[in-house]
């Protein structure tokens, strides 16, 4: 029964000595297969790193530690991530109550854009097809069917604020938003 | 303005703490920050993980400082050459900055380090197909101090070590990964096995084939 090839490693690297390998007495093909084991392991052993200057400790120190700096706290992705799911609320629901308005005028640019919806609004997880983040389907859910009114008791645009400047502009205003709005579709479009 | 404030009202408590009564010349005072970094340094790497993830400013340094050569030296037997080396140890330690919060100190923090060491330098070889400077030529090695060796015996050593780095390069990952942890970092079977993901039974498996796969290479060298 020759050595296994676990034996053989321990052996090589002198884990274990010869003495409790009685076989290796006997088998010429096992004390090849170690002798070679030692002469790969010699020559692998024989190979060294060049030491590099002392100076660049001190800038591979300097320059990780300017990277490090960089991904601080506060300088990471982590720091605005409280406020975002807030934020991204907010902004969903204001889309929800103020899209359909601005996507109606757009669509008949030579009639007057009037603020109150004169045809029922489809539900905003409609027009907005498969979310994928839940917290975008909730907001969707929760601000389906809701109307300007509703988001404006709600205190989401209060007066002076930019959804309510927005929401509450004069027809030359509307007008000129329909434009640019219409300029900027054109221009992505392209 | 704040850290000088701190600086005055540490040094009087010390001062009143000690029965100092007079206080010592400059050269011998103790700054925060020197009082900070010599308090760094006698925490065990689990306190240290722990002052890195509080903000600690020095705790992370101190980490990097702790491992760097070791971990250079790894990334060089994985790419043979000091700019990739260099580069890669960058990585590593960036990895370990992003990846402290993970770390649990279920194994050491030497063996986490070089847990994620390897895994980048694997991920870079195998990304890297045609720009293998493992194999580079003689001439291309760093200078080390020779001085001792005569000049054909240099060029035979470097030589010889050009063909067996270009020769564990062409080994398969596991088993490349294995003969370098194992022969230039001295880790036992089951510190690789930690490091590795793997048993103690498959690391000397590994090691096995790649010592077997080494002696065919360098024979066709």
């Amino acid at each position: 029964m020759h050595l296994h090839d676990d034996e053989l490693i321990d052996l090589a690297e002198s884990v274990r000595s010869e003495v409790s390998a009685p076989h290796l007495q006997s088998c010429a093909a096992c004390r090849g297969k170690l002798a070679d084991l030692r002469a790969t392991l010699a020559s692998v052993e024989a190979v060294d790193v060049p030491e590099p200057s002392p100076l660049f400790w001190d800038h591979f120190s300097r320059r990780l530690h300017d990277a490090v700096a960089a991904e601080a706290p506060g300088r990471t992705g982590r720091a605005w991530l409280p406020w975002l799911l807030p934020a991204a609320a907010a902004a969903s629901l204001l889309l929800f109550v103020v899209a359909p308005g601005v996507w109606r005028s757009m669509g008949r640019p030579a009639a007057p854009i009037a603020l109150a919806p004169t045809a029922p609004v489809p539900p905003a997880r409609e027009m907005l097809g498969e979310l994928t983040d839940p917290s975008l389907t909730l907001v969707a859910d929760l601000s389906d069917g809701a109307g300007w009114e509703a988001a404006h008791e709600a205190g989401l645009s209060p007066r002076g604020s930019a959804e309510h400047a927005v929401t509450h502009l004069s027809e030359p205003e509307l007008r000129e938003l329909q434009r640019l709005l219409q300029a900027e579709l054109a221009h992505a479009s392209d | 303005m704040a850290s000088s404030l701190e600086w005055t009202l540490s040094t009087s408590w010390w001062t009143q703490r000690a029965g100092v009564s007079a206080v010592a010349p400059p050269s011998e005072r103790m700054t925060d920050a020197d009082a900070d970094a010599a308090a760094l340094a006698e925490l065990t790497e689990t306190a240290l993980v722990d002052a890195c993830l509080a903000g600690r400013a020095g705790a992370f340094d101190l980490i990097v400082e702790r491992h760097r050569r070791r971990i250079y030296q790894l990334c060089y037997r994985f790419v043979g050459n000091h700019e990739d080396a260099s580069d890669l140890s960058q990585d590593v330690f960036l990895r370990v900055f992003r990846g402290l919060r993970s770390f649990r100190g279920r194994s050491s923090l030497a063996t986490w380090l070089y847990r994620i060491g390897v895994n980048v330098c694997l991920n870079r070889i195998s990304a890297s197909t045609t720009r293998d400077k493992a194999t580079a030529s003689v001439d291309d090695q760093p200078l080390t101090d020779d001085r001792c060796e005569s000049a054909s015996d240099l060029v035979l050593r470097k030589e010889r070590a050009a063909h067996v780095r270009a020769a564990i390069a062409r080994l398969p990952r596991k088993q490349r990964a294995t003969l370098i942890l194992r022969t230039y970092h001295e880790m036992t079977h089951q510190e690789i096995a930690d490091v590795l993901g793997t048993s103690v039974g498959a690391v000397k498996a590994n090691f096995f084939h790649a010592l077997g796969n080494l002696k065919k290479l360098l024979g066709e060298m």
